[in-house]
């Protein structure tokens, strides 16, 4: 369930690019806001409050772009779509092959073959995987 | 002496974000506040860098969040845990305890 929600933002990301863009300003501005409010209760003055919270917060510009292009980026782990793109892959193959040799689907071999087509595919998706995976954290 | 504010360690803003919304919703810059306050004030996260944090997190399904009015009556994001990111804090956490207990063992090795 918790994979609906970023599915759906990620959609809405891509449909309205503008929309998406001015609520993420909306938020780095409340943030700003809010540290130069701060600011201002710690003894500055308003002009010298704002500009310390510009400072603190860094490259705004910069930091909305990166939060743009977050929010449409694709919301899957794209190794476990790979391991589903490997079952599908081991299925189509098995299903060819016996479809080749003319062997019934519902005979024990056929279901046989494509278990044993779905084990190796799954191994080498295991192995890739341990692979990609970085030695420390 | 000076006291000397620890940066942070590359992947421990994630678990500190989790950590902080465990507690309760938040904006990001109640985010911010809330590290600080129970890092004891001894963590410094660069302010604008908690964002795409934010918006990684809310990707992953970990956090997610709506708009709703602040303290000071403006309107303002805020984000919770999701289950998901409950699951996930505990490993977070658990990986981190491992970590600092090999460093701790290897820094004391004679």
């Amino acid at each position: 369930m918790s994979r609906v929600k970023p599915t759906v933002n990620f959609i809405h990301a891509w449909r309205h690019p503008d929309e998406i863009a001015d609520e993420v300003e909306a938020e780095l501005r409340f943030h700003v806001q809010m540290r130069t409010h701060s600011n201002i209760e710690k003894g500055m003055t308003p002009d010298e409050a704002e500009l310390a919270a510009r400072q603190s917060f860094g490259d705004f510009d910069q930091v909305k772009v990166s939060c743009c292009e977050i929010k449409r980026g694709f919301p899957f782990d794209l190794k476990r779509l790979r391991m589903g793109m490997y079952i599908a892959i081991a299925c189509l193959a098995g299903a060819v092959s016996l479809w080749a040799v003319n062997i019934p689907h519902h005979n024990v071999f056929s279901v046989l073959w494509q278990l044993v087509a779905i084990a190796v595919l799954m191994r080498s998706f295991l192995i890739g995987r341990k692979q990609d995976r970085p030695h420390s954290d | 002496m000076s006291k000397a504010k620890a940066g942070l360690l590359q992947g421990t803003l994630d678990m500190l974000i989790l950590k902080a919304l465990f507690l309760g919703p938040l904006h990001g810059y109640g985010i911010g506040q809330r590290i600080a306050q129970i890092s004891g004030d001894e963590l410094k996260i660069e302010e604008g860098s908690l964002y795409p944090g934010l918006y990684r997190l809310e990707r992953r399904g970990w956090i997610e969040s709506e708009w709703d009015v602040s303290e000071n009556n403006q309107r303002a994001k805020f984000y919770k845990l999701t289950r998901a990111g409950r699951k996930q804090l505990i490993i977070e956490e658990q990986n981190w305890e491992r970590l600092a207990s090999a460093t701790m063992k290897a820094l004391r090795a004679s």
